[in-house]
């Protein structure tokens, strides 16, 4: 099978319609909710997420039957005249992802973003939920498009609905990372659109599956390649480009934190990844793959030492992002490697979980912390004693997300460094492997370091710990279980990933 | 499923289900009289369900448990002390306040120990040391002083060191076997021609050397045992330490010799068996002697694994298993000597010392203990030459600090008034005699018949070695108190150093950071990160 007839979009197939559905469908709402203001926005985004859910289970389920990719070309008209809507394995299972986090966020929500009375207009529940549908649009838009202007607006989307969720309550300081973020994303912006200008220019097309065909190495391809991955780099908040990470995401209330860091990072990695191995795979990559993970190493390695250097609970978690977005960047040396198919789909698969784990765990992890923070009124790590015997439920599920996030099996976590370790064993890049493990052990550290405080007993100076609700805990803790258990359940999604990957052979042999 | 495989499920099921039964307070309360019964399956288990298997989860990466011979001699001796342990800690431990903790992290650790014994997978085993090591770092900790806390922190940093290595170690092993299988077994079978075998014997020696306590990597010992409540020393100088046994077991490849190997393990284990006894006698802790005999029986048990190897003798296996078993039950015990003899004023000790005193000298190899028996079941891996030799000695240097130790139990100060109470000198009792019947019956069951133990050579060859012990001991007396004191754990101080270095190291990138973080910096950054890209693919590989 040749890689155009793979994704040469066949407008007949039904369930490429689904794909419509998904973008469709958080778009409707956030019009609706928009129209019907903050007393009821609550309650039409539940619905339309709700829909969002089960059209998200739908896609899945008809990849992994059918066992190719989805297609959908809109109005009937193909490439490179009209736009292509594609689903392969990797988007399939950023977009169940997506579903099911922002499901949990919303949930995890309810309770700091209810409106003051039915019908009563306020400002922060309607901005809440409004930009709760806008990010899952931006998102399942950045898993579907097929071609890289679609990728680009889809990316503007993005920033511009997760700016505001970083200065929801409208202090001073969130809204300085707010603009801090937004300013830096959107240099990112500019370097992107310059690289898509550059190949428009040179090949007349920006479809994904054209363009593989037609790109050549040659200088144009280069530049825009590089100028490209910077800009998603910044996006990304790889190191030394994470300035604006930590204040964004310690920042803002922590149902946003947790779409922040649990899949608003993934949209721009997403793209680097259809950029490197879908649209550029006849590039050599090997260099800049290596500087990409040489990055990542530093990132995992800095990041890790800073979380356990913080003073506060949601700016480790913050810090944890760093070194994790890290990890997912060893992949690209890993899975452009020249040892051979296996090994590279193995990394691909190992980098994709690693989102994935990462995803689940550490929006967990944000809820915990957020739960917590709102019961003892601060969010020092050195005040914590005695909140794992006040808040079991809240501390338990920052533990099962910390321990996905070492990797204990069998959680996602485990399974994805299992899969990247291999893989740099056998590709003989054990210098990756060495980083990784280092890594782990930091993490350790400070997942640790959380959970011995809060075991501690709390001295009776303190003050009260005020009792947390329910729903917000149990949210928060089945993510953690999620996210634990994703190593048997991503046994079916090992395969589900390489979904419509005809190119992964011609990857490997670079 | 059947029986057998039901008793292997509810072994490692029981404690963790009682484990997550701890979520409810109430249940939480309850729990402490059940202590002693959650090892029981586990002993069912050990005793009528060798040889059976069962297997959870899709076909590629499954949960296997397995019970070998091996498995099943360290299982059901270790449920054997954790049974006796679950009653003593149930008297001693229920009123200290932050009780809620040590019934989790006692099932935690009773779950993943026998998990360890059980596991025939990688990622099992690679899980269940985990959970071991967590439980026990929280058990330490009950200890409740400064000094428990960072005994607590050594051990847990010394066990993520090792489990680093070792999850190292079962990927360089996944990937040398042939067919992706990830079970233990097969891993172990490909290994000696796996193009990854080096690497992956380096990682995991190291890794389940830490675990056992290998010198240099012994210094957590010396600081946990004595710094635990005593049920906590006892399950962990016994049976949790065990599971690096099992472990090394497992991974190591007993149809084909591996003579360089082989002999470095042995070599490394010798040493930590002199160097256990000879810093143990300067020790006065009856815990901390404890602690560094264990130092120094881990060391021999590492050394006849390592003389195994080296021949590729395939009893190997089953001889260290014994031999590990009378060491889990005698340690064990001993520690539950000291808890007893410090419970009670020296009115009567005589229930508590003598029983004492024939374990203690059962670690020297005494005729008819369990000690005798273990000696004469790794007399076949260990062969004629001068190891053998090295290692009678080494009876002759664990008489001598068990008689340095006996002489130090009654002076351990009593923690309360009157006398023991039964719940706490019977579990000791138990165990003291378990520890004499248990090698005994294992070694008819699984190696030979009884009378080559009650051999008159058999029995001479035990017996001078601890003569010659007692006597030194005696004509060493007078140098006791001039033995220059080692504070325990030796070598950690160094380490210790090593870390103060770290956290300054730490500040310094924390200072980078925030330069990085810098708009300028941070904009220069990101114009380096496209020219150097740009570079990268003008280079062109």
């Amino acid at each position: 099978m040749t890689p155009g007839a793979a994704v040469l979009p066949c407008a007949g197939d039904p369930a490429g319609a689904l794909l419509v559905l998904a973008i469709v469908l958080p778009t409707a709402g956030f019009l609706l909710a928009l129209s019907v203001g903050g007393g009821r926005a609550e309650r039409v985004a539940l619905l339309f997420l709700a829909g969002g859910f089960a059209v998200a289970i739908a896609i899945v389920a008809a990849i992994w039957r059918s066992g190719h990719a989805l297609s959908y070309a809109l109005g009937g008209w193909t490439p490179p005249l009209g736009i292509a809507l594609r689903a392969d394995g990797l988007s399939a299972v950023m977009a169940m992802t997506t579903a099911l986090v922002v499901g949990a966020v919303a949930l995890f929500g309810r309770q700091n973003f209810a409106a003051p009375a039915p019908g009563v207009e306020a400002r922060v529940p309607l901005s809440f939920w409004t930009l709760l549908l806008a990010v899952t649009t931006a998102l399942n838009l950045i898993w579907f498009a097929g071609d890289l202007f679609s990728l680009y607006v889809a990316l503007e989307l993005l920033t511009f609905t997760a700016v505001p969720l970083v200065c929801l309550d409208g202090r001073a300081d969130t809204l300085e990372a707010a603009l801090r973020y937004m300013l830096f994303a959107l240099m990112g912006s500019v370097l992107y659109l310059l690289g898509t200008a550059l190949l428009y220019s040179a090949y007349g097309t920006l479809d994904i599956a054209l363009l593989s065909e037609r790109v050549r190495p040659e200088p144009a391809v280069w530049t825009a390649a590089a100028l490209m991955t910077a800009g998603l780099v910044a996006k990304t908040a790889l190191f030394p480009l994470h300035l604006w990470l930590p204040p964004a995401h310690a920042g803002a209330p922590p149902a946003a934190s947790a779409l922040l860091s649990a899949l608003v990072v993934k949209g721009s990695f997403f793209l680097l990844v259809r950029l490197w191995f879908d649209v550029l795979p006849g590039l050599p990559s090997r260099a800049p793959a290596e500087l990409l993970a040489a990055l990542g190493a530093a990132a995992v390695l800095m990041g890790s030492v800073l979380a356990l250097r913080q003073a506060r609970l949601k700016l480790l978690i913050a810090y944890s992002t760093v070194a994790q977005i890290g990890y997912l960047f060893l992949m690209f040396p890993l899975a452009s490697g020249p040892a051979g198919g296996p090994v590279a789909a193995g990394a691909l698969t190992g980098g994709m979980l690693q989102a994935v784990s990462h995803a689940t765990a550490k929006a967990a992890m944000f809820m915990a912390a957020g739960v917590m923070a709102g019961a003892l009124g601060h969010d020092r790590i050195a005040g914590l004693a005695g909140t794992a015997r006040a808040l079991p439920m809240s501390m338990f599920a920052f533990g099962l997300g910390g321990a996905a996030l070492i990797g204990l099996p069998p959680s996602g976590g485990f399974l994805a460094k299992w899969l990247l370790l291999t893989a740099s064993v056998q590709s003989g890049q054990w210098w990756w492997a060495a980083v990784m493990l280092t890594g782990g052990l930091f993490t350790c550290g400070y997942v640790f370091m959380v959970v011995g405080r809060a075991m501690g007993e709390k001295d009776a100076s303190e003050p009260r710990i005020i009792a947390a609700p329910i729903t917000g805990q149990a949210v928060a803790l089945a993510l953690a279980v999620i996210s634990m258990l994703l190593g048997l359940a991503a046994l079916a999604p090992l395969d589900l990933v390489l979904v419509g990957r005809p190119t992964l052979a011609v990857v490997a042999c670079r | 499923m059947t029986g057998p495989q039901a008793l292997l499920l509810a072994a490692v099921a029981v404690p963790a289900v009682m484990l997550l039964g701890c979520v409810a307070p109430r249940l939480r309360g309850g729990m402490w009289q059940a202590l002693w019964l959650a090892p029981l399956p586990g002993l069912a288990a050990a005793l009528l369900a060798r040889g059976s298997s069962v297997s959870f989860g899709p076909a590629r990466a499954q949960f296997v448990l397995a019970l070998d011979t091996s498995g099943a001699i360290l299982l059901g001796s270790a449920a054997v002390l954790w049974i006796a342990a679950g009653v003593y800690a149930e008297r001693d431990m229920r009123s200290a306040a932050n009780g809620g903790w040590f019934v989790v992290c006692w099932l935690a650790t009773l779950t993943g120990c026998f998990g360890a014994f059980l596991i025939a997978d990688m990622p099992g085993f690679y899980l269940f040391l985990a959970v071991v090591s967590l439980g026990a770092s929280g058990l330490i900790l009950q200890g409740n002083t400064p000094q428990a806390r960072r005994a607590s922190g050594m051990y847990l940093a010394f066990a993520l060191f090792a489990e680093t290595a070792i999850l190292m170690g079962f990927v360089l092993l996944a990937a040398g076997t042939p067919g992706g299988s990830l079970l233990m077994h097969d891993a172990a079978a490909a290994l000696p021609t796996s193009p990854w075998r080096d690497p992956a014997l380096a990682l995991l020696i190291f890794g389940l050397g830490t675990k056992a306590a290998l010198v240099p990597l012994h210094v957590w010992m010396p600081l946990a045992y004595p710094n635990a409540p005593i049920s906590v020393a006892a399950v962990l100088s016994g049976a949790v330490v065990k599971v690096s046994i099992i472990g090394l077991i497992r991974v190591l490849p007993w149809g084909a010799a591996m003579p360089d190997w082989g002999a470095a393990m042995a070599a490394a284990g010798v040493f930590g068996a002199y160097y256990g006894v000879v810093v143990g006698l300067t020790q006065s802790d009856p815990k901390t002697i404890l602690a560094y005999s264990s130092v120094s029986q881990m060391g021999l048990l590492v050394a006849v694994l390592g003389m195994g190897l080296r021949a590729g003798d395939g009893g190997t296996a089953i001889a260290v298993a014994l031999a590990a078993a009378w060491h889990l039950l005698a340690k064990g015990g001993l520690f539950l000597a000291v808890g007893a003899s410090s419970g009670t004023t020296a009115r009567r000790p005589w229930p508590v010392l003598l029983p004492a005193g024939v374990l203690a000298l059962g670690l020297g190899g005494l005729p008819f203990t369990g000690g005798a028996v273990a000696k004469l079941a790794i007399k076949g891996p260990l062969g004629d030459g001068m190891m053998a030799t090295l290692v009678t000695l080494a009876a002759v240097g664990t008489t001598l600090l068990m008689l340095h130790f006996l002489r130090r139990l009654p002076a351990s100060a009593p923690t309360r008034a009157g006398e023991a109470p039964a719940g706490l000198t019977l579990p000791w009792l138990a165990i003291a005699f378990a520890s004499i019947a248990i090698p005994w019956a294992l070694y008819s069951a699984v190696i030979g018949p009884v009378s080559d133990v009650l051999a008159p050579a058999a029995l001479w060859a035990a017996f001078w070695p601890v003569l010659v012990g007692t006597l030194l001991a005696v004509g060493l007396r007078a140098w006791g108190p001039r033995l220059p004191p080692v504070p325990a754990g030796d070598l950690v101080v160094l380490g210790e150093r090593a870390a103060s270095g770290v956290a300054t190291w730490s500040v310094t990138l924390e200072r980078a950071d925030a330069v990085l973080r810098l708009w300028p910096v941070a904009g220069l950054s990101l114009l380096a990160v496209a020219v150097a890209l740009g570079a990268a693919m003008l280079s062109g590989r």
